[in-house]
């Protein structure tokens, strides 16, 4: 029983471990060495950065950006989850699966669409003259243009996070204040405070998400902060630079990380995804089609559209088959790596999940705001700390092997295994592994025997979360991918220098086909799986 | 089980890439993919030696895998550095990042576009350019155009300090001195020249009529009068007792202490052969031949025809590192 007690406690130590030395430690080598200049410790990088006005006007813009982009999808997002979660509204799961689209998607992609439609030589430009080409262009290589792409694509965060807190809010409440009241009266002063946590959790994350989006605004040239990380540490291999522009942003994602910890502490909240759809619907009534139109009218505008222009530019057999012939190797190398990378997240995700919701260790709660940090920590930073720890020749074998990158996605995507997995766990009575554990089975046969069958479908939904993202990264990928041994994304971002436009828009359309096809694929054969025989 | 094997598969994938390593070779490429690859891909074909490139962004510009090799200095991967502009090559010698290789294929190309000992050997050439909106009033002749009160908030240019317009600037305080050079720059300030994000950029607000006009580089220039776009080309300062055009080839490295270093030479072989500065003309990038009697397009002068700049590359790759910090001021970063 000691051994087993002992064996426990290394296994969870051990995943303790894993991330705070694969994630961590080369986040803090590398704030170490941002204070060391020609050998001596120094401040000069901070005061150089602090010191330019250019580092103020980039936090400006970023911080702009990520407020923006929280109003724009946290308004939008949270009235269509209602809408989807609560009401009757014809189509509402098919129209929820469209707006989540974009998540799927780098949302660079959705930037070179709306490109295509709005850009000087884009749809709207020949459909209407070069005249009103070249007012959208300027519209859209600009704040508004980057809000309008990052709302689009972080609207399903706070979309099915409104759902998902919706669908666990306990129909009784609802049906005895109905009694007393109507419900826009019932949804302002019941449904919607029950699941204010919900819906601060997913504003927190998508303002820190867009704080850290690199793609989309490098690609409309908006000067945000990982932009300017990533040029100092790409372009010029400024690491200490790069760091000390970072230090803003890391302040920002600390009090991001600490203002969801607190919404979530002492919150007991148990999903109910698992379970049938048992809320009860407001009647939309006569206004059924006018808020039916107006949705999709939206889901045209915000998802058709930028998808519509990839199409149109990019789907001809020619940039098709051009797009195949230069990026199709790197198509493999992503589903490579994206399924190893979404695997080990999903083992290390099991172990992390099960530390925080069983408190197993005393540091449950900084493993689990650890995750959090480093999920929305921008790509380049994430990227320079495993450079400046692992380029050396004793670690060569790491540093010039794809391991590097997986180590990366690792680092930055632990949260969505461990958190996942954390809502399974958080549906799974305690009891179970009691009643195993007083008849005897050890700590392992309980996990193997009732835990992770009982977690598939969480682990899957892990699974595939962790894959889209590695799969959709593209800052990564572009500091960490070895020689010759780069993914779609980054492929797609070096052929971009010069490249035609149907190829950089047909690039897009494998990058989606990428993400689509495996996850259908996946769906059936889950379906098929867990139909009784 | 199922996972381990997918952990079987990954161990596989990892092995599988250490293994093809045998009969490989490392580029580095700061010249545009989309032109680059397809001559990494003939040679590839050619020789079956596999090639592993990293290739630069947009955002990284040409400075991107340079900086990686100077980072990598201790812990080489690349065999080669196939540079977009030799100032940044001769950055490398200076650095002790690259070693000596005079290719064979490379005697027929001039002297001044090698460099004596061998660190780097020039092929295909850019030059820079201006390129005029059709509709402009006013015509440059010269890069001192730019300076011209008249020209006031007409004119753009890339960010020097990123891609060619570094080496133009380092040319530049080459060739007019720190004082002549410095008060140019303070000049573009003053008469609100518009920074680009690249010479691309540049040459697309002149043809839209944004700019009058930009200095570019010839493919950027090439690429949009194949595509119909309203500009003109002119080559600047070729009168007598003028500077003449820069012309900026692309130099092929061999890095020092590379994994294959004999599959490098093979590959610097055959970048700075007569076929590959051939197809680097007839492509889109439209790059002028160092080689005599190579062909060039139409849109081209061959390099013949053209008053060039005399320059010292080497000389300006000492002066870019000099001049580095305070572009870096003056653009703000």
């Amino acid at each position: 029983m000691g051994w087993l007690l002992n064996a426990k406690r290394a296994t969870l130590i051990a995943a303790a471990l894993v991330l705070t030395f694969v994630g961590l430690l080369p986040v803090f080598l590398m704030i170490v060495e941002s204070f060391i200049v020609d050998g001596g410790i120094s401040l000069t990088n901070y005061i150089d950065v602090f010191g330019n006005t250019r580092t103020w006007a980039l936090f400006r813009n970023s911080l702009a950006l990520a407020a923006l982009t929280t109003v724009v999808s946290g308004t939008i997002g949270v009235a269509l989850g209602i809408l989807v979660a609560k009401t009757d509204l014809a189509l509402r799961n098919t129209l929820a699966i469209v707006f989540s689209l974009p998540l799927l998607l780098p949302p660079y992609v959705l930037a070179i669409g709306w490109f295509e439609v709005l850009g000087r030589g884009g749809l709207l430009a020949r459909l209407f003259g070069v005249g009103w080409g070249e007012v959208t262009s300027r519209w859209l290589f600009g704040l508004p243009g980057a809000v309008l792409v990052l709302a689009s694509a972080f609207l399903p965060v706070v979309l099915l996070l409104t759902i998902t807190y919706l669908r666990g809010v306990d129909p009784a409440l609802e049906e005895a204040a109905r009694l007393a009241s109507p419900w826009p009266s019932i949804l302002q002063r019941i449904t919607l405070p029950l699941i204010r946590p919900g819906i601060l959790l997913s504003l927190v994350l998508v303002f820190l998400l867009s704080m850290g989006e690199f793609g989309a605004p490098a690609f409309l040239r908006l000067g945000v902060f990982p932009v300017a990380s990533f040029t100092q540490s790409s372009a010029f291999y400024n690491f200490g630079a790069a760091t000390a522009a970072a230090a803003p942003f890391i302040g920002i994602v600390i009090s991001g990380v600490l203002i969801s910890g607190r919404l979530l502490r002492n919150k007991a909240y148990s999903f109910r995804w698992a379970g049938r759809d048992h809320a009860i619907r407001i009647p939309l009534g006569r206004r059924s089609p006018f808020v039916l139109f107006a949705v999709m009218t939206l889901a045209v505008l915000l998802v058709g559209v930028p998808l519509s222009g990839v199409l149109w530019r990019g789907a001809s057999t020619a940039a098709l088959t051009d797009a195949i012939q230069r990026a199709g190797d790197s198509a493999v190398r992503s589903f490579v790596y994206a399924t190893i990378a979404a695997s080990v997240l999903c083992i290390l995700g099991f172990f992390l999940a099960y530390i925080v919701h069983r408190r197993a260790l005393l540091a449950w709660w900084w493993l689990d705001g650890l995750t959090l940090f480093l999920f929305t920590l921008p790509g380049a930073i994430i990227g320079i700390g495993l450079i400046t720890l692992w380029n050396r020749p004793s670690t060569n074998w790491i540093y010039s092997s794809p391991a590097l990158l997986i180590l990366g996605f690792v680092t930055q995507y632990a949260a969505l295994g461990t958190h996942m997995i954390l809502a399974g766990f958080s549906q799974l009575p305690l009891s179970l592994e009691e009643a195993a554990e007083i008849a005897g089975a050890g700590w392992f046969r309980r996990v193997f025997v009732i835990l992770v069958p009982l977690l598939r479908p969480a682990t899957l939904a892990a699974w595939a979360a962790a894959f889209i993202f590695c799969l959709r990264d593209l800052s990564l990928p572009l500091l960490l991918a070895p020689p010759g041994g780069d993914t779609l994304t980054a492929r797609t971002m070096t052929l971009m220098a010069n490249g035609s436009p149907e190829l950089v828009a047909a690039l897009s359309l494998l990058s989606i086909a990428l993400v689509v096809a495996p996850l259908a694929v996946l769906a059936v054969g889950w379906h098929a799986w867990s139909k009784p025989a | 089980m199922r996972k381990l094997i997918w952990l079987g598969f990954a161990a596989l994938a990892l092995l599988g890439c250490r293994a093809s390593r045998q009969n490989t070779v490392t580029a580095y490429v700061s010249e545009d993919q989309v032109f680059s690859e397809p001559i990494l891909k003939d040679f590839e074909r050619e020789t079956g030696i596999r090639v592993n490139a990293v290739f630069d962004t947009e955002e990284a510009k040409s400075t991107g895998v340079m900086n990686r090799l100077l980072a990598e200095k201790g812990n080489s991967q690349a065999d080669v550095y196939w540079a977009n502009e030799p100032v940044r090559a001769d950055v490398l010698r200076q650095q002790g990042i690259s070693t000596p290789f005079q290719p064979s294929n490379a005697k027929e190309i001039p002297a001044q576009f090698k460099d004596p000992e061998g660190y780097w050997t020039g092929f295909s050439a850019r030059a820079r350019l201006i390129v005029v909106n059709k509709n402009a009033k006013l015509k440059p002749v010269s890069i001192l155009s730019y300076v011209d009160p008249k020209m006031k908030g007409r004119t753009v240019t890339a960010n020097p300090l990123f891609g060619t317009t570094t080496a133009q600037m380092a040319a530049l305080f080459a060739l007019w001195g720190d004082e002549k050079a410095n008060r140019f720059l303070d000049g573009l300030k003053a008469n609100q020249v518009k920074l680009s994000t690249g010479n691309g950029e540049s040459a697309d607000f002149v043809a839209s009529g944004e700019f009058d006009f930009a200095l570019v580089d010839s493919d950027d220039a090439v690429s949009r009068v194949r595509q119909g776009k309203p500009i003109e080309i002119v080559y600047p300062d070729q009168s007598d007792g003028e500077a003449g055009v820069l012309i900026l080839p692309n130099a092929a490295v061999l890095i020092r202490n590379g994994p294959n270093p004999e599959n490098g030479k093979k590959l610097i072989e055959y970048l700075v052969s007569k076929e590959t500065e051939r197809k680097l003309a007839f492509a889109d990038c439209a790059q002028i031949p160092l080689y005599p009697g190579v062909e060039t397009p139409k849109e081209i002068k061959p390099i013949e025809q053209i008053r060039t700049m005399k320059v010292n590359y080497a000389e300006l790759g000492a002066k870019l590192q000099v001049i580095e910090p305070m572009l870096k001021k003056w653009a703000g970063y």
